[in-house]
């Protein structure tokens, strides 16, 4: 449904999105993860066809935006960074100068208009001028105008930012509502959210994607080997002597001590799974097992570790590949 | 043409939607009754010391509406950085522009609605005047043809003003910036021709023809030049097209 290759943008000398390639397939929700000044807000804008590329291609719903820009932007609902309301308008107003804006028929427009409003919750605020609404209120209008269209694919730039806890989870519920029918990009910081809403996350950093997969793959696959949690009650001795010595552990850490219980992080080799003989031995030395689970790097560690990681292995020869840094643009043509 | 009708009403209402409207027309009018009223003094007391001395009465589109109308064309140089210093400057501040360039709608599209939008507003300025005119036709028999000349001129002069407007309010986030550049630019199309004056007569020519103002003689007159017709449209179509470029340009650098 959409389709990125090799998507470059530079303002000047500033390198914001370098050669950035993904593909999103009907009816998904892809997240879009990544540290402030990532280049998120600028993927969107190209993709929406607000600016253009220095380099690359993208194709929304079938038309390539560049070439057949009309075409696409019909199909696409895009929520910016900054609600664009009118401050003079109605909310009302507003709906309807936007879905008249997205070419939706004058017979529907009401109709749609009135179930976009219940849809995000603004009802309530219907004949209030856009100016004098809360940050939350504009967000959700802002969301309003993006789906009033019903437009095939939604880029959603932040759309939980601003809003009150209930909200926000009203907001994820809708945008998984919108799922399925609609192809979703959405951006943010809140990780659970991606982990809640997104099938799949695409990590960038420094304009470049570092990572791309389910959140479940991501959080598992990036931690080098597999670790438990396991927690005994021992009547007091130490049972990391015990659990060490079981074939396929690699390492015990004792992470804490409440009275006669304790918590260890065991690490195993990579593939092998330890849990039948871990139970099996403190059980049989008459302790209690109290605890034992499978410890997965949480989302915001990954995160961390791939945004703050050493420049990756496929690009040894720029050191110094960072933003406007970028070697590799000194000398090449001069982009306006 | 449908979104393009869209874009001009939202235009519209937004300046109705804020006191700026009512301002302008209000600003308008009391300028205008001003150079009506006295102008009209002076043609009263003209046409009776000539009816005295026996004489024909004097013409009133010659004497008077022409006056008015050329004078109007000054107040309105005035009045219409306050019309479109914000049309480009205030989307561009505030973010909305980046709904327009990301809906189904092109770039000219969107710059034609925000000129008949000012259009608009300009068109219910000379509205009101046309009460004032209205008002000689109950008294005496002025002939109305010179007069619809003169009214498409200030149409037609106004649409310069306007195109330029955009243009400079599209290269500026800034509206009150907008609106001082606007003004000097306007100030300067307008006295351009009595630099001219002081010239030699290659220069005064050019000068001249550059002087939005000075085509609009001939129209104040009641006489429908085409080389003024001519002049205008291209230089409306001009402005629009720079606006375009603009816009474009303005894409391009993000
Ligand atoms: N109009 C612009 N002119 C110059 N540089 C820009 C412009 N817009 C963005 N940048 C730069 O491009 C880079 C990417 O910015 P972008 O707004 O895409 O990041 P982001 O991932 O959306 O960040 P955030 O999480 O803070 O919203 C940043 O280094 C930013 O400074
Ligand atoms: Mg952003």
């Amino acid at each position: 449904m959409i389709e990125v290759h090799h998507l470059t943008k530079r303002y000047g000398r500033v390198t914001a999105v370098d050669d950035v390639s993904f593909r999103v397939e009907r009816g998904e929700i892809l997240g879009f993860l990544g540290p402030n000044g990532a280049g998120k807000t600028t993927t969107m804008r190209i993709l929406t066809g607000y600016m253009p590329a220095t380099d690359g291609r993208a194709t929304v719903a079938g038309y390539d935006i560049f070439d057949k820009p009309i075409d696409a932007k019909k199909r696409i609902g895009y929520l910016p960074e900054t609600p664009p309301l009118y401050p003079d308008m109605t909310v009302r107003e507003y709906l309807d100068f936007v879905a008249r804006l997205k070419g939706v028929p004058s017979k529907e427009k009401k109709e749609r208009v009135t179930s976009v409003m219940a849809r995000t919750h603004v009802a309530d605020m219907a004949d209030r001028h856009c100016g004098k609404l809360s940050k939350g209120y504009r967000q959700r209008v802002g969301l309003a105008q993006a789906i009033i269209h019903n437009p095939e694919v939604l880029i959603l730039d932040e759309p939980t930012a601003g809003l009150d806890p209930k909200q926000i989870i009203e907001t994820r519920e809708l945008i998984r509502g919108l799922g399925g029918d609609h192809t979703i990009v959405l951006s943010t910081h809140i990780l659970p959210e991606v982990a809640q809403t997104c099938q799949r996350v695409v990590i960038i950093n420094k304009g470049r994607v570092v990572a791309v997969d389910t959140p479940d793959n991501l959080t598992a696959r990036l931690k080098g080997a597999e670790t438990m949690y396991v927690q005994v009650d021992s009547g007091g001795a130490d049972a990391a002597p015990v659990l060490s010595a079981l074939p396929g552990v690699v390492r015990v850490a004792p992470s804490e001590q409440r009275g006669t219980l304790a918590g260890y992080e065991v690490e195993s080799e990579r593939g092998r799974d330890v849990r039948r003989e871990l139970a099996r031995s403190i059980v049989n030395r008459g302790w209690g097992l109290l605890e034992l689970r499978p410890m997965r790097m949480s989302l915001e560690e990954v995160f961390l570790q791939v945004t703050t990681e050493e420049i990756p292995e496929e690009t040894p020869t720029d050191p110094g590949a960072q933003g406007s840094m970028d070697p590799r643009t000194e000398g090449e043509v001069p982009v306006a | 043409m449908r979104n393009v009708l869209t874009l001009a009403d939202k235009e519209l209402r937004s300046y109705f939607s804020s006191p700026i409207a009512y301002v302008i027309i209000g600003l308008f009018a009391l300028l205008f009754g001003y150079f009506y009223y006295a102008y009209l003094y002076i043609f009263i007391r003209s046409s009776a010391e000539m009816m005295q001395g026996g004489g024909r009465a004097p013409n009133i589109n010659q004497q008077m509406i022409a006056s008015v109308l050329q004078n109007s064309a000054v107040i309105i140089l005035f009045v219409m950085p306050m019309i479109t210093m914000r049309t480009y400057s205030e989307e561009k501040r505030s973010g909305t522009i980046e709904l327009l360039l990301t809906s189904p709608v092109t770039d000219v599209q969107i710059i034609l609605g925000k000129f008949f939008g000012a259009m608009g507003l300009y068109v219910a300025m000379l509205a009101v005047t046309v009460l004032y005119i209205a008002i000689l036709f109950w008294f005496g028999n002025p002939e109305w043809r010179p007069i619809a000349a003169g009214y498409l001129g200030l149409l037609l002069m106004g649409g310069c003003f306007i195109s330029v407007g955009l243009l400079i309010s599209s290269l500026t986030k800034n509206q009150i910036v907008a609106g001082i550049l606007t003004f000097t630019v306007f100030l300067m199309l307008w006295i351009i021709n009595w630099i001219g004056e002081s010239s030699g007569p290659t220069t005064r020519e050019i000068l001249n023809y550059l002087s939005i103002t000075e085509h609009f003689n001939d129209f104040a007159r009641g006489v429908i030049d085409t080389k003024h017709l001519i002049y205008y449209l291209s230089f409306i179509t001009f402005g629009l097209f720079l606006t375009a470029k603009s816009v474009d340009s303005e894409r391009w650098r993000g």
